[in-house]
């Protein structure tokens, strides 16, 4: 039972999924405070080497993720500064942050005399259990098989969610991308919210880059987690800036990525639908998506932030 | 804040010196960047530089390989400086870059030596071009009658098109794919007819073509009525439909041409260098960099030129590291860095930085005090 397709395909896709779900979220609470970071791409794989440099030289799991963390975190301030401080081009800068983090994550695969490049890591995360309820059918594997991680990432859906809606402080972050201008009158101070959730968008999509290179693709490249980055910030328009549709939609994509191997085992006809068709299956989707979601003034009825991208000007209120 | 230290303040403005010196200054910080990471990495990075300079200028032959490189960089950096003018944000140069490759691969095909070269030249070129637009026009129609988002479908479309390319040659018998080798899949060569001559090692007539449509971007924005009103538009859109411009119809016109020019830039690429469809030289991200090319040289098209020669220096130089064992990412680290420089030096331009006690008429000559270097 546990060996069927679909079961493969689902345990396949939850793994896949787990680290769009933590850069998604990540970049969930950093449009919610009215800042767009198209430096997903460049957090991700900068946590991604730094994670994997950490495990590498310790043997140790939690030191790798902690290192991806504050990695991610380290290089989304740049953007904070940008576009907080001097109130630039947003779309510009998120695109220079992930032009640089792609060359500095792959540079730092590749410098010194002992390189990363082509190494394993000594350690990956492993399935919690074996045997016992992870052998049930389906639900064994699909809710008990996994590792340490995949739990997590629900455990920060769940916090993220109720963070927002039900806090204070998530009442003060959603204010701030809703109205900068009432938020300040109100006593919030609107930079230091905005810099705190660029540099928690930056420390999520670490920690997802650090999964990658943990556990997804344990020996380092170069380029190692694919779009994965590009695909959390349509995925997040997908999940209507929701932390627990994230997980959902992030699942969803997961399979997408996964199903161009699964009809490989499918055997004939399926094995013939080229892959090079089928690895164009999750950027389709996301086309669709976005021009069923975000046309006309439906995304402002989803949830899109009312100030998102619009830089605050205190002075010239 | 009640005491400040620093009074920002809307400047008017800015000095040409100034929109000269911020870029110059975003390379030169850029290139500090580097070297502190280069110096971490036990590389002396002056010898890392000069190598740099060296193998992309030291010979005849790496000089035009450099213009070579900047040819579709030119083109692309025009094709993203048109779009963000208008604040449209079309990330999808590199697809459209792909396509016009598409289009421009399979006319020169499809014509074969037939036709001569006069006919059959500028007929790959255009295709270049119609490739190109019809790709943004998959997302240029959505934004402009629905309202979607361009960022993310345009990037959506560069994954879609390298997939697309990758198809045409690696998954099937297309007819862009060379019958006669079976080892490897490869691009079918296209004919001589349709391949650009060359006059200076392998740099080819392409540039000329490039440069000229650069000016022509220029022409057209900077002194022709529909650029004036594309330029109301990219301030105000609420202005222009006051004054009456169609605002839709300027949006798709700009969004088009935009992809027209990355659409000439694959097409140029195949007609020159390259000379068939070949995704292992035609996926080097130059549609991407088109982007940082438009950014340092603050959109403006002549401008544009030099800094992809600089930019096209910059990817030559890139493969050569590895031959005294520095990492190639090297090139991609400074593109990125150039870039954060450049759009944090926007800052500079648009602002002024003063002390509030002095008079505020002493303006800082050159707001270097707040160098983000």
């Amino acid at each position: 039972m546990n060996d069927t397709w679909v079961v493969e395909l689902a345990f396949a896709a939850m793994i896949l999924g787990t680290p769009l779900i933590f850069a998604t979220i990540g970049e969930i609470m950093t449009e919610r405070s009215g800042i767009l970071n198209l430096g997903v791409q460049g957090m991700m794989l900068v946590g991604a080497v730094s994670a994997f440099w950490a495990t590498y030289n310790t043997e140790n799991l939690l030191l790798g993720l902690i290192a991806g963390l504050l990695a991610g975190a380290a290089l989304s301030v740049i953007h904070a500064f940008t576009s907080v401080t001097l109130r630039v081009n947003q779309i510009v800068s998120g695109l220079a942050l992930t032009i640089f983090g792609t060359g500095l994550a792959s540079f730092l695969g590749q410098a010194g005399s002992d390189p990363l490049v082509g190494n394993p890591s000594p350690v990956v995360f492993e399935p919690i259990f074996t045997g016992g309820i992870a052998d049930w059918p389906i639900v064994g594997p699909l809710l008990f098989g996994h590792d340490l991680m995949v739990y997590v990432a629900w455990a920060v859906a769940g916090l993220a969610s109720y963070y927002l809606f039900r806090t204070k402080m998530g009442l003060a972050l959603r204010a701030v991308g809703e109205d900068p201008a009432s938020a300040e009158s109100a006593g919030i101070n609107v930079s230091a919210v905005r810099y705190a959730y660029v540099m928690v968008g930056g420390a999520l999509a670490g920690v997802g880059g650090a999964y990658y290179s943990l556990k997804i693709v344990p020996t380092w490249q170069d380029d190692p987690i694919g779009e994965a980055g590009w695909i959390a910030i349509a995925l997040v328009i997908l999940a209507s800036w929701r932390p627990w549709r994230a997980v959902f939609a992030a699942y969803l994509f997961g399979a997408a990525e996964r199903v161009q191997f699964t009809l490989q085992t499918l055997g004939e006809p399926w094995s013939n639908i080229p892959s090079t068709i089928l690895a164009m299956t999750p950027f389709v989707l996301a086309i669709i998506a976005m021009i069923v979601l975000t046309s006309g003034k439906r995304a402002r009825f989803l949830g899109a932030p009312a100030a998102l991208g619009i830089p605050y000007f205190r002075e010239q209120r | 804040m009640s005491t400040r230290r620093f009074i920002i303040e809307p400047r008017g403005l800015a000095s040409p010196w100034l929109k000269l010196l911020v870029p110059i200054g975003s390379v030169l910080a850029a290139l500090v960047v580097g070297a502190i990471f280069l110096a971490l990495t036990g590389e002396n990075p002056f010898s890392v530089y000069s190598h740099m300079v060296d193998a992309a200028f030291g010979t005849s032959r790496s000089i035009a390989e450099t213009l070579l490189t900047a040819t579709p960089l030119i083109l692309t950096g025009v094709a993203a400086a048109i779009a963000f003018k208008m604040l449209v944000w079309n990330i999808g140069g590199e697809g459209q870059f792909i396509f016009g490759a598409i289009f421009a691969a399979g006319i020169a095909i499809w014509l074969g030596d037939g036709a001569p070269a006069y006919i059959a030249l500028p007929l790959v070129v255009i295709a270049g071009g119609v490739g190109g637009a019809f790709w943004a026009s998959i997302a240029a129609v959505p934004r402009v009658y629905l309202g979607t988002n361009e960022i993310i479908t345009t990037l959506m479309l560069n994954f879609i098109a390298l997939n697309f390319m990758n198809y045409l040659i690696f998954g099937s018998n297309s007819p862009w794919r060379d019958p006669e080798v079976a080892t490897f899949p490869e691009g079918r060569p296209i004919p001589d007819a349709t391949r650009l001559p060359e006059f200076f090692e392998r740099l080819d007539y392409g540039i000329f073509i490039a440069i000229a449509l650069a000016i022509l971007a220029w022409y057209l924005l900077g002194k022709t009525r529909w650029g004036f009103q594309v330029r109301i538009v990219g301030d105000s859109a609420d202005t222009a439909r006051y004054a009456g411009i169609g605002v839709p119809s300027k949006i798709l016109g700009v969004f088009l041409l935009s992809g027209a020019y990355a659409g000439f830039a694959g097409g140029l690429f195949v007609a020159g260098p390259v000379g068939a469809l070949d995704p292992r030289s035609l996926a080097l991200g130059l549609g991407f960099t088109g982007i940082i090319v438009a950014a340092l040289a603050r959109l403006n098209p002549l401008a544009i030129i030099p800094v992809a020669v600089l930019m096209g220096a910059l990817i030559n130089a890139g493969p050569s590291l590895q031959s005294i064992g520095v990492p190639t990412a090297t090139v991609t680290m400074l593109q990125g860095a150039i870039l954060i420089f450049a759009v944090a030096g926007e800052f500079l331009i648009q602002n002024r930085i003063r002390r509030p006690e002095k008079a505020p008429k002493a303006a800082p000559s050159s707001g270097e005090e707040a160098s983000p270097a």
